[in-house]
């Protein structure tokens, strides 16, 4: 005997996403999913964003890793409560383990939560987590043909940082070809150039989601 | 990869639902619709799924998995296009394209013997 089903295999964690973006909304805190390649510097942004929003917002970090605990002592040190995930090699975080951590957070003391997905370009872009705002970083050692590669990860992200472009006259990055690229595949998608090193260009970023941040909570 | 475990995990426990609440004694198929734009290796769930549906009624199932190719429709000039996974631009204009089919991840149909049917198929 045949029998339809018609389900969405994703259709749980889209669920579970969807209590958490309620209880976002609820207590009024942005959440940003930032998702990027091991290296990429992801750690490296996440500091230079508190370091920048520090004075006006209240926020919180949860750290995806598969193991270790690095990541959120380094959070820790700025005075940020971070709670760290370890997937026990689960390559992505979902939503039930966000909603998971939630348990740990003080939530009428955030502002805004950064959510640092676990390092890998493939399939964070799948899990939907509840967030206001993808976020994904390529910096550029890693190639400006990335896109070709991981499309997906380019299609869901809202904000592109490009970092490291401290090395730019070291490669063959070309960072004209690599925007015309993304370009393609997402229109809409906001771009930064930056580098978390030197500090170059961060400040445009720190304008924008302050900006946004505001508008959000108001 | 790792997160193909995860989706096939979801799989089973969609399809043993599915096949319980149809009184069925034993799945013998399972159909998965998979879009070219998602991340998701047809033959990494197909292996999974061997594996952790041991010992339960869709040990020995077959999976079978249809992609979808990935479709778009330009809002500029409105024709629908099959799309590249790294372009998304109207081969026609040149618009933007909007995407209507190619991230699907969906169980589609099972086929189980029932509890009181005769032997299945696949029994000799």
């Amino acid at each position: 005997m045949e029998v339809k089903i018609l389900r969405d295999v994703l259709a749980t964690n889209e669920a579970i996403a969807k209590e958490n973006e309620r209880l976002f909304g609820e207590k009024k805190i942005f959440v940003l999913n930032l998702m990027a390649s091991p290296g990429a510097g992801k750690t490296s942004f996440i500091l230079r964003t508190i370091e920048g929003l520090r004075d006006d917002f209240k926020m919180a970090v949860v750290e995806g890793d598969i193991v270790s605990k690095v990541d959120a002592e380094r959070i820790r040190e700025q005075g940020v409560p971070a709670v760290q995930i370890n997937t026990g090699g689960a390559c992505h975080l979902d939503a039930n383990m966000i909603k998971n951590s939630l348990a740990l957070l003080d939530l009428d003391e955030i502002d805004f939560l950064i959510i640092e997905n676990v390092g890998n370009l493939v399939c964070p872009a799948e899990f939907n987590l509840g967030e206001t705002l993808r976020v994904m970083i390529l910096s550029v050692p890693e190639g400006d043909d990335k896109p070709l590669k991981y499309p997906l990860m380019f299609t869901e992200s809202h904000v592109l940082i490009v970092n490291k472009i401290d090395l730019l006259n070291q490669t063959d990055f070309d960072l004209e070809r690599f925007k015309n690229v993304v370009r393609r595949l997402n229109s809409d998608m906001k771009v930064f150039e930056l580098s978390c090193k030197s500090g170059e260009g961060v400040e445009d970023w720190i304008d924008w989601f302050k900006t946004r941040l505001i508008s959000f909570r108001t | 990869m790792m997160h193909e475990l995860a989706v096939t995990q979801e799989i089973l426990s969609i399809v043993l639902a599915e096949a319980e609440s149809n009184g069925a004694k034993r799945i013998n198929k399972v159909r998965v619709k998979v879009g070219e734009m998602t991340a998701v290796v047809g033959d990494c769930v197909c292996f999974y799924f061997d594996i952790i549906s041991r010992g339960t009624i869709a040990e020995g199932a077959e999976v079978e998995i249809e992609n979808i190719p990935i479709e778009a429709r330009c809002s500029a000039c409105g024709k629908v296009y099959r799309a590249s996974e790294l372009d998304f631009l109207c081969p026609f204009c040149g618009g933007i394209g909007n995407l209507i089919s190619g991230k699907e991840l969906l169980v589609e149909r099972i086929e189980i013997d029932q509890l009181g049917e005769g032997s299945g198929s696949k029994d000799p």
